[in-house]
């Protein structure tokens, strides 16, 4: 712990006990428990290190009178002090424990209304509960019962608190009494150790009465469990569910015998639960059999009769909405029982067979057929019904093949059926029975259902044997597409769609010619649409096509997808540079990086370049100078980082076609990157610099790609990284390109950005650079003559903006090394280091003072540098010690009401 | 209550209503679909149409070479277009007091019916319905005078040819009621009959019944209508909008507590969401110029084209179709575009408050100060020499048989760069390019109606609840393309009653009160007495007086001194013997104090028997049966009447006299 907060603990301390009101803010003392809990942690005893802590305790625990939020934080704070054995002891015989915890005094004092000390006596208590004398405590001052009283406490988090308190209760007893029953002999040694978790409790020595107590508190809340489980009238719901969200954090957590007993208790209760089919209480009924039945799962117990038979009775509901909830919550814990999995496979499948009329179900009982169809002619409760059923047929596709009643590519059928019910294009194969018609009518132009369909039908690509269903899904998705009713979710959820059929099912055979048509012209359509989210969608439906491999029958070649059915560039160019004109930019941001998608194929393959293309690296510069929103200059430099590097990783920078145009564009987007307003664009232009420099300098000794602080100083480093060799010349050419690029430009002036990232990424690259060209490692004297030669390549300082600002540093740095009398850095600024008079009269002159790279990377100081812009800006405000600093000044420019109005005068 | 139904049309309706002894039209719309059987009027000499071969029969009996001529693999009729008149038969039109006109589509026919039928009544209509009107009965009347045609063809119409003929022809109804277009002197003479009306004005029908239009929505000046007399109340619901266009919005609330709702004019497309169909447009636009080609939109010369124009404003930026020149090419071009900026007090709100920025109410007064938006009279003068493609021109006639649509469905027709775009409902695009077929330029179906869909209706109902509802046949059954569509129908309870051409509907409610008036000296003289608290009855002896649907209570004239004449002595000049009028009863006999008095007077013997309406008592003795029901007493006993008279008055005993 911190010296100095430890000093000024007392202090504050005081101030808290004095009077709460005087804090900063109201979140101060959340903050300062947040603090000891990461102490507590850490391993550090609170008692030992602030053994003020026990007088602030017993002082604040007196006094009454305070504001309800301290005396709430002392509650809490109790329970940290007394997490290890030694300083509960010290606590309990000081008699605070007994005060503090004492529910009387808060009552008598009126303060146990107030929810916030209920539930700082709950917290503390919870927190306490590490070790058997907490556990002995809490048994012998008979809190069992006020915390089933508060089990359902008015307020929510009360309750809440309460019910985790008595889970923890429960288990620890389950520990400590199966330790004390069975295995208390042999860890006997143990005895005495300060615990710190409840696993720790299994080491300790019980003595045969405190281990009927704990029996006595198990048998006290599985009879509570017993007897509040039922409602007994509407009223007591809420009691009823407080306690099935209890029970199954039990039963998932206790293990034998304790499970069998409390299994044992609710039984029967449950039974009657259920016979009640309260549809509130469905799910969390359905979460605590699905818990017992886990446990099993897990623990690798054969299933319980008794949860088996629960489980088969949820599974046969007779309410349909009730029936449908509960077998998307079995299927959703992916247990592994054939039985319950099918069953509730066909519950599920159910909605989907009556509103198709397609038969997924070869047998179901006609009276759960008819209530489900009952329930289906309601609007509102069929499309809810409707859209779960939707949202686990995927899983379904994938279950075991005797699982699920019929194959996963009916299920595709049924879905597409379903989308052009939606459509309102056709009606259901059995829509004779006056029934479905009804049904079917109610998810008619319903768009909610259509989007659910449409994810079902994306994550159905994946199902096994579906492939032969893609000419059918691409017409009903081109259809979706065309149809003027859709919004623009549908039809980006469709775009997703086919994109994601084409990636999976990659063999596009079955796609006709007539296929392609419809595709290209709702594509150009949706590329004019009104809406600009539909026309964004479609841009991007354009980039990702590119994306996709797919093999055609004709040439047996892999190609794009894009080119596969809509011809490639030479229909989504246009379209997608027509996009950049439009007027919403996100529209033109995604048409760029559309079009960089498009384009990467060439790229890679070193084609030459099209006078189309030279157009568009054209038009994009234009986009980085004068577009005014960030997202469209952002996706322009993203475009060249994109055409860069798979240039590079071709090794084609050199090649003439692409580097005529590919170099100059990098340079000016450098340039106009870096001087960019907005921060993303600046980072992303540093990526680009980062590239140029893993370009330049791979394989070269001591660079390292990425981010140098990273590297672990004992990494092993292939020897083939080391493959050229270290010559001089190399690294001169290489630098001399690199600053004519503009990169060290775009480097320096990033380091002395106001943004935080972008000067971080900065000076992590200019430390990497430093490293390959004049590593610090060799010392002053012995850099400047090992690489006199590195050291006559300079860089441009221009008078204004970030350049001046590094001449400055210059110029200190100048300064601080002149008055320490050392040599090196006298040289930096060799054109003058006169102050700025001299800097100014060197750019009206028209002359740019030329500065060396080295002399300069070795001058800024740039490990301090990265040093101070790693921390994050808040991170002396955010410090125990600001928070401790802050509640004394606020406790005393309290103390000085004149001062205090001052400082709100000033604050306003 | 009569309803006479003289248009099987849905949406061009036209009905009587005979109620309270007025006659009232509602509507007179003009089905204009008969046009499509005709060959189109070019307004230059097409030299394709000029050739088309003749009709002969295939045995060639029947020879109409002049009056039929194939085009395109179908018949059409070579001679000037012809409408399709409301049913003049049904009923005496010159019986008809008043014509309520809904919006200025619903009125095409109405020179036919005010002109040369006896009609002597008064049309009602508000200013933008008349006015606008007008612009479209002068359109259509310009587009046909333009173009004229000395023969009119009359042979096919005979019944035994008719039935020989090829495709739509042979099935075509009425054809021998189908008249050529009215002129302008007819259209003139027929608007003078019509009297103005604003909103929620009432309009009193010879004192027996109440007309009042309310805002609809759907257009300018647009209205449905409420008929109402003190007890009754018939809402007539024509074209109808929820949308958020031009027009001032729907009021819903005073269609409340209607007897009878007649219901007319929902949308034609009611699978076609208007939005939807306006996305549509845009980018089927766009997608046209940006290849390089031109857009045809064929529409009416008001309405649906402001909102067109309005959207267009917004698109063209995006779309970066800013150099594109648009054209609006009719007779009256100019007067709707201007006309929609100066009627603000029809507009929805958000346009009114411009009025006072002041803005003109609509943008399409910005495009054509920036020059986008260009209007011409017809192709013919300035338009000639300022065309420039690729653009985008909006003309009529929608059913591309008259005006000037006609001169650019040749012109560009051939090339696959243009398109043709349907915004109007009222034709089958099919049927429209029938003459014009093979046709390379692209067509675009998106019809724009914003009339309430069956979704819409079925809230409105649900919340005005009228007690019945009548409607067009065609509203109670899924379209006959869509039958699965169950919900594109309407499903009441009760159901609604529908009609057809040609129907005579018996509305299903009876008069069943009248307001009488009384006059204050005779109110003066009543003498009320309070049977219960807060009610009190009184008998009046009065003449009643009736005069132009009104009714008053006078006093009984005293009789006239008897002229001392002898000559002449009629019985009707004796003075009616007025009898005082025999006290009313009213109260209940209380059944325990009722056998009370029976035994004072002897009566002891009585069985009571409890019945669903009160008691009937048996006195065994005499036997003699009292029936007391709750409206009536009777004392059935045979051939005894001093124990009848008895037994009256202990009953008179217990009721109170008036």
């Amino acid at each position: 712990m911190d010296r100095e907060c430890v000093s000024l603990l007392p202090r504050v301390c005081e101030v808290l006990a004095a009077s709460g009101s005087s804090l900063p803010d109201d979140t101060s003392l959340e903050k300062l428990l947040d603090w000891f809990t990461g102490l507590t942690k850490a391993g550090t005893s609170l008692l030992e290190s602030c053994p003020c802590l026990l007088e602030f305790i017993s002082t604040v625990v007196h006094n009454t009178a305070l504001d309800p939020s301290i005396l709430s934080f002392t509650l809490r704070l109790t329970g940290f002090v007394a997490v290890t054995e030694v300083a509960f002891k010290v606590l309990q015989e000081s008699s605070v424990l007994d005060l503090v915890f004492n529910l009387q005094h808060w009552q008598e004092a009126g303060l146990w209304e107030d929810p916030c000390i209920r539930i700082g006596w709950i917290q503390g208590l919870r927190t306490m509960m590490q070790h058997p004398k907490a556990l002995s405590f809490f048994v012998q001052a008979d809190f069992l019962q006020p915390l089933l009283q508060l089990q359902t406490d008015k307020s929510l988090f009360v309750a809440s608190a309460a019910n985790q308190m008595l889970a923890h209760v429960l288990l620890s007893c389950q520990s400590v009494s199966s330790v004390g029953s069975n295995d208390v002999d042999e860890e006997g040694e143990d005895v005495g150790r300060s615990g710190g978790s409840i696993a720790d409790l299994e080491y300790s020595a019980v003595t045969v009465e405190t281990n009927q107590d704990y029996a006595a508190v198990v048998t006290a809340i599985s009879e509570c469990l017993k007897k509040s489980l039922v409602p007994r009238e509407n009223t007591q719901l809420h009691q009823s569910l407080q306690i099935l969200k209890l029970l199954a954090l039990l039963l998932a957590q206790t293990r034998p015998p304790l499970w069998e007993k409390l299994l044992q208790m609710v039984a029967d209760s449950v039974d009657e639960l259920l016979v009640a089919g309260y549809s509130q209480l469905i799910l969390p009924l359905m979460d605590v059999i699905l818990a017992a039945y886990s446990s099993c799962d897990v623990n690798r117990r054969a299933p319980d009769q008794r949860v088996s038979r629960l489980l088969s009775f949820m599974l046969n509901i007779r309410k349909p909405a009730d029936l449908i909830q509960a077998a998307a919550a079995f299927l959703r814990r992916g247990l592994h029982d054939l039985v319950h999995t099918a069953q509730s496979a066909r519950v599920l499948l159910l909605p989907l067979d009556i509103i198709t009329g397609l038969n997924l179900l070869t047998t179901t009982a006609d009276e759960q057929r008819f209530l489900m169809m009952e329930q289906l002619k309601n609007k509102t409760s069929c499309i809810s019904l409707i859209c779960v059923c939707l949202t686990n047929t995927p899983q379904m596709t994938l279950m075991a093949a005797d699982c699920l009643p019929c194959p996963p590519v009916l299920i595709v059928t049924a879905v597409l059926s379903l989308l052009k019910l939606c459509s309102g294009d056709s009606s259901s194969p059995s829509s004779s029975s006056s029934g479905c018609r009804e049904v079917s009518r109610n998810v008619i132009g319903s768009s909610k259902v259509q989007k659910c369909a449409l994810d079902a039908l994306t994550a159905l690509s994946g199902s096994p044997g579906v492939e032969v269903k893609l000419a059918e899904v691409f017409t009903l998705l081109v259809q979706c597409l065309d149809n003027p009713d859709s919004d623009p979710t549908v039809l980006q959820k469709s775009f997703q769609a086919l994109v994601q059929w084409m990636s999976v099912c990659s063999d596009l055979s079955s796609i006709t010619d007539q296929h392609r048509q419809d595709l290209l012209q709702v594509v150009r359509k949706r590329s004019c649409d009104i809406r600009w989210e539909v026309r964004d969608s479609t841009v991007e439906f354009l980039g990702r096509l590119a994306g996709v491999r797919v093999i055609q029958t004709t040439a047996e070649e892999a190609s794009d997808a894009s080119v596969a059915v809509l011809g490639g560039c030479c229909f989504t160019t246009p379209l997608l540079r027509a996009a950049l004109q439009d007027t919403e930019s996100y529209v033109r941001a995604s048409a760029i990086s559309a079009l960089a998608q498009t384009l990467a194929a060439s790229w890679q393959q070193g084609a030459a370049l099209t006078q189309e293309q030279t157009e568009i690296v054209n038009q994009l510069l234009e986009v980085l100078s004068w577009d005014t929103e960030g997202f469209a200059r952002r996706a322009v430099v993203r475009y060249f980082i994109a055409w860069l590097s798979s240039m590079s990783s071709h090794s084609c920078v050199q090649s003439p076609a692409s580097s005529s145009l590919l170099m100059p564009s990098v340079r000016s987007v450098l340039s106009r990157g870096s001087a960019d307003l907005d921060w993303e664009v600046k980072v992303h232009t540093l990526e680009l610099a980062e590239l140029l420099l893993d370009e330049a300098f791979s394989g070269q000794r001591g660079y390292t790609k990425g981010n140098p602080t990273q590297t672990h100083p004992y990494a092993v480093i292939p020897n083939t990284l080391h493959t050229r060799t270290h010559n001089e010349e190399d690294v001169v050419g290489v630098l001399n390109s690199l600053v004519q690029w503009g990169v060290v430009s775009a480097l320096l002036s990033g380091l002395v950005d106001c943004d935080r990232p972008v000067a971080l990424r900065a000076c992590r690259l200019l430390i990497t650079l430093r490293e390959v060209v004049c590593p610090l490692s060799l010392g002053a004297l012995d850099a400047t003559a090992a690489m006199a030669t590195v050291a006559r390549v300079t860089c441009e300082l221009p008078g204004c903006g970030w350049a001046r600002e590094i001449r400055k540093m210059l110029v200190m740095k100048a300064k601080d090394a002149n008055a320490e009398g050392g040599v090196s850095g006298g040289e930096v600024v060799n054109c003058d280091d006169c102050g700025e008079a001299g800097q100014e009269a060197a750019s009206v002159g028209g002359q740019t003072p030329c500065v060396s790279v080295c002399e300069v990377l070795r001058s800024l100081d740039l490990d301090e540098r990265l040093d101070v812009l790693t921390r994050s800006s808040d991170h002396v405000h955010n410090s125990p010690l600001s928070l401790l600093q802050d509640i004394l000044t606020a406790s005393s420019a309290r103390s000085q009401p004149d001062t205090q109005q001052e400082v709100i005068a000033d604050c306003y | 209550m009569k309803l006479y139904c003289l248009s099987g049309h849905p949406t061009l309706p036209c009905n009587v209503l005979k109620f309270k002894s007025t006659t009232i039209m509602l509507d007179c719309g003009l089905d204009t679909t008969s046009v499509l059987n005709f060959l189109p009027l070019p307004l230059v000499h097409s030299p394709r149409l000029s050739k088309l071969p003749g009709w002969i029969s295939k045995d060639g009996t029947i020879n109409l070479e002049k009056e039929l001529k194939d085009c395109a693999g179908r018949v059409f009729v070579d001679s000037q277009p012809e409408f399709c008149l409301p049913e003049r038969e049904l009923l005496d039109l010159s019986t008809i007091d008043v014509i309520l006109i809904s919006n200025y589509h619903c009125m095409m026919a109405l020179p036919y019916i005010t002109e040369h039928t006896g009609f002597t009544g008064t049309v009602y209509a508000t200013e933008p319905t008349l006015q606008i009107g007008r612009l479209l009965m002068e359109e259509v009347v310009n587009f046909m005078e333009r173009v004229p045609k000395a023969q009119s063809a009359t042979c096919w119409k005979n019944k035994e040819i008719q039935r020989m003929l090829p495709g739509p022809l042979k099935d075509a109804v009425d054809v021998w009621t189908w008249k050529r277009c009215y002129s302008m002197q007819e259209v003139n003479s027929a608007l003078s009959k019509v009297q103005l009306v604003g909103y929620s004005q009432k309009v009193e029908l010879f004192g027996a019944v109440q007309v009042s239009p309310l805002s609809s929505g759907y257009s300018l000046g647009s209205s449905n209508w409420i008929i109402q007399s003190h007890h009754e109340k018939v809402s007539y619901v024509s074209g109808s909008s929820l949308l958020t266009t031009h027009p001032q919005p729907m009021d819903q609330s005073s269609l409340k507590n209607s007897d009878v709702l007649i219901l007319t004019g929902l949308t034609q497309m009611p699978t076609a969401n208007p939005d939807g169909m306006l996305g549509e447009f845009c980018s089927n636009l766009a997608m046209t110029i940006r290849a390089g080609g031109n857009v045809l939109v064929p529409c009416y010369s008001s309405g649906v084209i402001y909102d067109l124009l309005e959207c267009l404003y917004q698109f063209i930026e995006s779309a970066s179709l800013g150099t594109t020149p648009f054209y609006f090419i009719s007779p009256v071009a100019n007067s709707s575009l201007e006309f929609s900026q100066i009627f603000a007090e029809w507009l929805c709100h958000n346009k009114q408050t411009k009025v006072y920025l002041p803005e003109p109410p609509f943008p399409h007064a910005e495009l054509i100060q920036t020059n986008k938006l260009k209007h011409y009279p017809s192709i013919h003068g300035d338009f000639s020499s300022e065309f420039r493609q690729p653009c985008v021109v909006f003309t009529g006639h929608p059913s591309l048989r008259f005006g000037d649509v006609v001169h650019f469905m040749e012109l560009w027709g051939k090339s696959s760069l243009n398109t043709i775009i349907f915004t109007e409902p009222d034709f089958s695009y099919l049927d429209a390019l029938a003459p014009y077929q093979p046709l390379a330029m692209k067509c675009v179906y998106c019809p724009i109606d914003t009339r309430l869909n069956f979704h819409q209706v079925s809230k409105l109902l649900k919340e005005v609840q009228p007690l019945h509802v009548v409607c067009p046949e065609q509203y109670t059954q899924p379209p006959l393309t869509q039958s699965h569509r169950s919900d594109l129908m309407l499903e009441l309870q009760p159901p609604p009653m529908p009609y057809r051409r040609c129907s005579v509907l018996n509305l299903p409610f009876r008069r069943r009160y009248e307001r009488v008036y009384i006059l204050p000296e005779l109110a003066n003289s009543l003498v009320p007495s309070e049977i219960k608290p807060g009610v009190s009855v009184a008998t009046v002896s009065a003449v009643v007086h009736s005069k132009d649907n009104k009714h008053t209570l006078q006093s009984v004239p005293k009789p006239p001194p008897v002229a001392p004449s002898k000559k002449r002595k009629r019985v009707m000049d004796e003075p009616p013997v007025v009898l005082a009028p025999k006290p009313l009863l009213s109260g209940a006999v209380p059944l325990e104090a009722f056998l009370a008095t029976l035994q004072k007077h002897g009566i002891t013997e009585v069985k009571v028997e409890e019945t669903a309406d009160g008691h009937i008592l048996h006195l065994q003795a005499e036997d003699t049966l009292i029936q007391l029901e709750e409206d009536g007493t009777h004392i059935v006993c045979d051939n005894n009447e001093p124990l009848r008279t008895t037994l009256r008055d202990l009953v008179l005993r217990f009721l109170q006299k008036l």
